[in-house]
């Protein structure tokens, strides 16, 4: 190599360098929101237009379960993210593992403007300090289809009639599946229960195993499960569910029986270790904003903490006939509980 | 001992001590311990649980069953798929072994969604089924119960069992075989007599294999299990998340552990008594 050809290819490898690094010490200078999420709750429609008034890049990761995103946040000590969301049943979890931070309320007057039901809820406000602010609502409603019932089952016991035998499929989760069977059963608190009733609990649930199908983990699998197998009754995760069998050609409703139904508000937390922790006020500040709950509701099927008439308008009008998820009497009974249920 | 010699052996134990060592140290610390605000208590409580409830005994015993029977299931399918392939000619045995363990390569998810579409109720066996009038509604013969558990473990677990029966085949110098059928031995008997004993080690880990995958496996039977596709990795799986009882999922991963080191060791005393009979 020549004198002047080694100058040449010095220059050569310093410019490939600034280029690949301009882009990087640009990304450096703006600001980035790590928000921990799930589908649903940061639709493009929204976040471009945070991004641009606040000058920050939203950096979204979803969660495919509560336990994953639980799991995900205690490995980190909540240092990864500066946004997390999840259900008010699991804020007691969070906060005794300081994983959260409380909210400073000044920085979200957007909170006056909520549904009652979702402004004042006592499982977000632990040591006096609030610690999340609701932003979706839905329930786990039983999904039936409507070629076998012409009108919505009344009862949830419809679950346990040996006409449907394998032509049920049931979510595969502790605390909701104890709950359920408590509210079926009567109980008055469904998330607070004694042992006799722990007992009475697990023995419904193994009842209703002869006519399982399967039970299912996620969204999807749920979804793909009842379609494949022409399935007629499911203990549902969410509402969404019945859209997305409706696209898969199933011809599905959603229906909360007499005994009521559980209920989860969803809600945005700002995480322990926050890097911009006045930004994430104003990212859930945003959120509380009526055209956000509206992409949320409209498009992807969410009830809506601000507007009482978007929900009548998509058919949610049960919110005061649920038992919001809390934080239960025992993790380890109902997971002990449920482990013997399914090893019955 | 030379420097070079320190640094081979830095290079070899660094990478065990830190990503088997220590993770099982991790687990063994973590089954005997809690953790309270920062304040460690030590306890056998967390053990004595995972070893005093009935319902996770029974659900170990089940889940034991299926793997051994996955186990025998894969042997019995791998072994004459892998001598296929060691008797073709020596240049199409690479082409052969590639569609072998081609399955491999393979998304698991995707398999194990491959066989819920086999097998499910509105699935290509039960049509077939409806279609020639055999039952006339869709049956759950199939699937949601421990024998679909078992037939896609088996799916899944044949290659990774092919592959070290054909290695130890491989091994097997042909002039053996051909010393035996010289002296009048059948082809059969020459495989039974020469081949399958010296190929024993293979077929041994082969089993070994597919038993530990099926073993520590807690997504397959969550898929294809339905209510009775209980299985003990996913009692493990349940302390994790949410239920934060990361003790009491150790002390159930030790059990779990126990057996794995026990069919080690059960193993290993076979595929040397195997070794021992054939040296006679």
């Amino acid at each position: 190599m020549t004198d002047i050809s080694r100058r040449g290819f010095a220059a050569m490898i310093g410019a490939v360098g600034a280029y690949i690094a301009a882009p990087a010490v640009l990304r450096a200078q703006e600001t980035e929101l790590r928000v921990y999420t799930w589908e649903g709750y940061a639709e493009p429609e929204f976040v471009l237009k945070f991004e641009a008034a606040n000058g920050c890049k939203l950096k979204l990761t979803y969660t495919g379960s509560v336990d994953e995103m639980f799991a995900k946040m205690q490995g980190s000590k909540g240092q990864d993210f500066d946004i997390v969301s999840f259900d008010t049943g699991s804020t007691g979890r969070y906060v005794e593992q300081k994983l959260i931070q409380p909210l400073d309320t000044i920085l979200l007057p957007g909170r006056a403007g909520m549904i009652p039901v979702f402004q004042q809820q006592p499982s977000l406000e632990l040591d006096g300090k609030l610690w999340g602010v609701p932003h979706a609502w839905g329930s786990l409603p039983l999904i039936y289809s409507k070629e076998a019932f012409p009108t919505a089952p009344e009862s949830w016991a419809v679950l346990w009639d040996p006409q449907y035998a394998q032509q049920v499929i049931a979510l595969d989760d502790a605390i909701n599946n104890t709950a359920l069977a408590a509210l079926i059963l009567g109980f008055p608190d469904p998330y607070n229960l004694t042992d006799d009733q722990l007992a009475a609990v697990k023995a419904k649930l193994i009842e209703i195993k002869g006519n399982l199908l399967s039970y299912f983990a996620g969204y999807d699998e749920g979804v793909s499960i009842f379609v494949d197998n022409g399935a007629k009754l499911m203990f549902a995760m969410g509402e969404p569910q019945a859209k997305s069998l409706r696209d898969k050609g199933a011809d599905v409703a959603c229906t909360i029986p007499k005994e009521g139904g559980i209920g989860w508000i969803d809600c945005q937390f700002i995480t322990a270790g926050a890097k911009d922790v006045a930004l994430a006020h104003k990212w859930i500040e945003a959120c509380l904003d009526r055209s956000v709950g509206e992409i949320m509701s409209k498009k992807v099927g969410y009830g809506n903490v601000l507007d009482d008439s978007l929900n009548r308008e998509i058919g949610m009008t049960y919110a005061d006939r649920l038992k919001y998820l809390a934080r239960p009497e025992s993790y380890d009974k109902r997971i002990k509980i449920w482990n013997e249920v399914k090893a019955a | 001992m030379s420097a070079r010699h320190i640094l081979t052996y830095l290079v070899a134990i660094l990478p065990l001590g830190l990503f088997i060592g220590y993770p099982l140290g991790a687990l063994l610390w973590s089954s005997v311990s809690t953790s309270n605000e920062g304040a460690v208590t030590y306890t056998l409580a967390f053990l004595a649980e995972a070893l005093s409830s009935p319902a996770y005994l029974a659900v170990l015993g089940v889940t034991l069953v299926i793997c051994i029977a996955t186990a025998i299931i894969s042997v019995a399918i791998a072994l004459p798929m892998a001598l296929f392939v060691w008797s073709r000619p020596a240049r199409y045995q690479p082409i052969a072994l590639l569609v072998l363990i081609l399955p491999m390569f393979m998304s698991y998810i995707v398999k194990i969604y491959t066989m819920r579409s086999l097998l499910g109720l509105n699935g290509f066996f039960n049509q077939l089924l409806l279609t020639t009038g055999i039952v006339d509604k869709p049956t759950t013969l199939f699937l949601f119960n421990r024998g679909s558990i078992l037939a896609t473990f088996v799916v899944l677990y044949i290659p990774f069992a092919a592959l070290p029966i054909y290695l130890s085949l491989e091994r097997v110098p042909a002039n053996f075989v051909l010393a035996g059928r010289d002296l009048g031995a059948s082809y059969a008997r020459a495989l039974k007599d020469i081949v399958l004993p010296l190929a024993s080690p293979g077929i041994v880990a082969a089993a070994l294999f597919a038993f530990i995958l099926a073993l520590g496996d807690f997504v397959t039977p969550q898929m294809v299990g339905g209510p009775s596709g209980m299985t003990f990795g996913r009692i493990v799986w349940s302390q994790f998340g949410l239920a934060f009882n990361y003790s009491l999922g150790a002390a159930l991963g030790i059990v779990l552990l126990v057996v794995t080191v026990a069919a080690l060791a059960g193993s290993g005393l076979a595929s040397r008594a195997l070794t021992a009979r054939m040296g006679r």
